[in-house]
């Protein structure tokens, strides 16, 4: 995840590269850095340097960083002539290399060609085990061609061995996610927070989860989590201050019978909503009124 | 005898800089070397998940008290139960690592390359400037030192009455050694094989013993006491809200 003052910077420089004030390198690098996926912009400066032999030969032996950084920027724009060319350049040059195999495997992925792809990286395998950008490859495959299931048991073996990966956590929520499976995804949200638990958007995550899977206990911690994410953010997050508001009225109307009263934070809920009015008065004031009558009905 | 011995420039022209040139380039030799004869080494998968699980059972330590109590115990469980929790290592085994690293031969290989690497330049050094350069003295330290160290820094100097201060090229030798690193990191970037004081370091307590360090981390998680720390959020969302909506 890209920081805020990393992103106003590749914002800068991505506006100052479009009105042709040059630094495209610096560009170039600062993406491959964050691994930001802007293929075009990538593949349309990367190849204007390329295909300038005298930049070319200015860059030494970055050259071949940026070569493949725009091979992979041509397969995701599916400019796979100018894909192959790259990796044609790159093969010459580095013949033996796991990282050209792993280019091939990937336009081979790009092509189409799922059995060759399949072939070609569990051949990389053999070699390397360990490679965790092949074994990602091979999830990555098993999503596209919407073999779920696969692609939860490849990812779920990578994170057997590769347990503190906290990306491949959230890949895997997300599928769970997508398949309706939501105490799984509980469970990984869970494993984002122990990892990195200042970031606000894995307690929204987890919170939504909570509050989808239901239930009076769940609610409760949903709440909570709501909370912390109002915390983590300063209350400028509109999902949470929802998020409040809904399980606020959600545990009001399970508990109804039961009269069991909220004493760890009875105003929580009005402080919620009269953030919400604010800040829609400030930003989507024609919606105002549409918040407040659907405020009004979770109330009762 | 407190008198100053005034030392002649030409010992500073023709040894001390020169011995610290020659130092600086046959370390940048050394450094090109183990480049060349860096064998690539396959991390052993065993020890890379032990690693993985050592960062994921740090991390559930770390943030225990942000995670709801059931959670946390599940998976305090997962990993010091006694039958397949992670962390948990049988007796017989703890011992099997260390002899592993003996025997594995790559591994052994590469330990003994890179001792080698260190040590022949150094003792061929060494008897460079024991040959060549003793006898007189090279230099005067400028603080002053005990008597014990007189064998060690005035080798060549046979004269018992002459300051401690007064030292031998054998110390600019050592000093330069162990100085010389800082030069070097800047020089050849971060990871450079001068780095012969943190490997000597490295020599004696034993390298990476994962069955050890799963153990402490299977007793750190068994002493930590969940706090469940949500429920203090609440308030303080509370009260972001109160500000903000002011």
């Amino acid at each position: 995840m890209v920081s805020k003052t990393e992103e106003t910077q590749l914002n800068r420089l991505e506006n100052q590269v479009d009105n042709g004030g040059g630094g495209a390198w610096e560009y170039l690098c600062l993406v491959r850095k964050l691994k930001v996926r802007r293929s075009e912009k990538v593949l349309k400066y990367g190849l204007s340097i390329l295909n300038d032999s005298r930049k070319r030969s200015a860059l030494g032996p970055e050259e071949w960083t940026l070569y493949e950084q725009v091979a992979i920027a041509a397969m995701d724009c599916q400019c796979l002539d100018v894909a192959k060319d790259c990796i044609k350049v790159l093969q010459k040059k580095f013949p033996e290399s796991k990282r050209v195999g792993r280019l091939n495997g990937m336009l081979l992925e790009a092509k189409g060609s799922w059995a060759e792809a399949e072939k070609a990286y569990s051949s990389l395998l053999e070699d390397n085990p360990l490679d965790q950008v092949i074994h990602k490859r091979r999830v990555a495959m098993a999503k596209a061609q919407g073999n779920i299931s696969g692609a939860i048991e490849l990812l779920n073996k990578y994170l057997e061995i590769f347990m503190a990966d906290h990306e491949a956590w959230r890949e895997l929520a997300e599928i769970y996610i997508s398949l309706q499976m939501y105490k799984q995804a509980a469970f990984c949200y869970e494993e984002l927070i122990l990892s990195q638990p200042t970031v606000p958007m894995h307690h929204l995550a987890y919170a939504d989860v909570l509050y989808t899977l239901s239930g009076l206990e769940n609610l409760q911690t949903a709440k909570k989590y709501y909370a912390s994410t109002i915390d983590l953010t300063g209350g400028k997050n509109t999902r949470a201050l929802f998020g409040i508001c809904l399980c606020t009225s959600a545990i009001a109307q399970v508990s109804k019978g039961r009269n069991k009263e909220d004493k760890e934070s009875p105003e929580l809920h009005s402080l919620a909503a009269t953030a919400l009015e604010k800040d829609y008065k400030q930003r989507a004031s024609d919606k105002l009124g549409l918040l407040t009558s659907a405020l009004r009905s979770l109330k009762t | 005898m407190a008198e100053d011995l005034v030392l002649d420039t030409a010992i500073r022209d023709w040894v001390l800089i020169p011995l610290s040139v020659v130092m600086v380039l046959i370390g940048i030799l050394r450094y090109f070397v183990s480049k060349l004869m860096q064998s690539s080494q396959l991390p052993d998968p065993k020890i890379v998940k032990e690693g993985q699980v050592i960062v994921r059972a740090r991390n559930l330590r770390a943030a225990a008290n942000f995670i709801p109590p059931k959670s946390f115990r599940s998976r305090r469980v997962y990993f010091s139960n006694e039958e397949n929790g992670l962390l948990f290592v049988p007796k017989g085994q703890a011992q099997n690592a260390q002899a592993q690293m003996f025997s594995d031969p790559n591994m052994a290989m590469d330990m003994m390359k890179k001792n080698l690497s260190m040590i022949i330049p150094q003792t061929l050094t060494f008897a460079w400037v024991n040959f060549f350069f003793s006898g007189f003295v090279a230099a005067k330290i400028p603080f002053p030192l005990t008597q014990r160290f007189r064998s060690m820094l005035q080798n060549g100097i046979d004269l018992s009455t002459v300051d401690v201060s007064y030292v031998s090229s054998r110390s600019w030798y050592f000093l330069n050694l162990f100085g010389l690193r800082g030069l070097f990191s800047l020089i050849l970037g971060e990871e450079n094989a001068t780095d012969d004081t943190q490997r000597m370091m490295q020599m004696s307590g034993f390298g990476f013993d994962p069955s050890k360090s799963l153990g402490a981390e299977k007793d750190g998680l068994d002493i930590v006491q969940h706090e469940w720390a949500l429920p203090k959020f609440e308030h303080r969302a509370e009260a972001v809200l109160k500000k903000l909506i002011k």
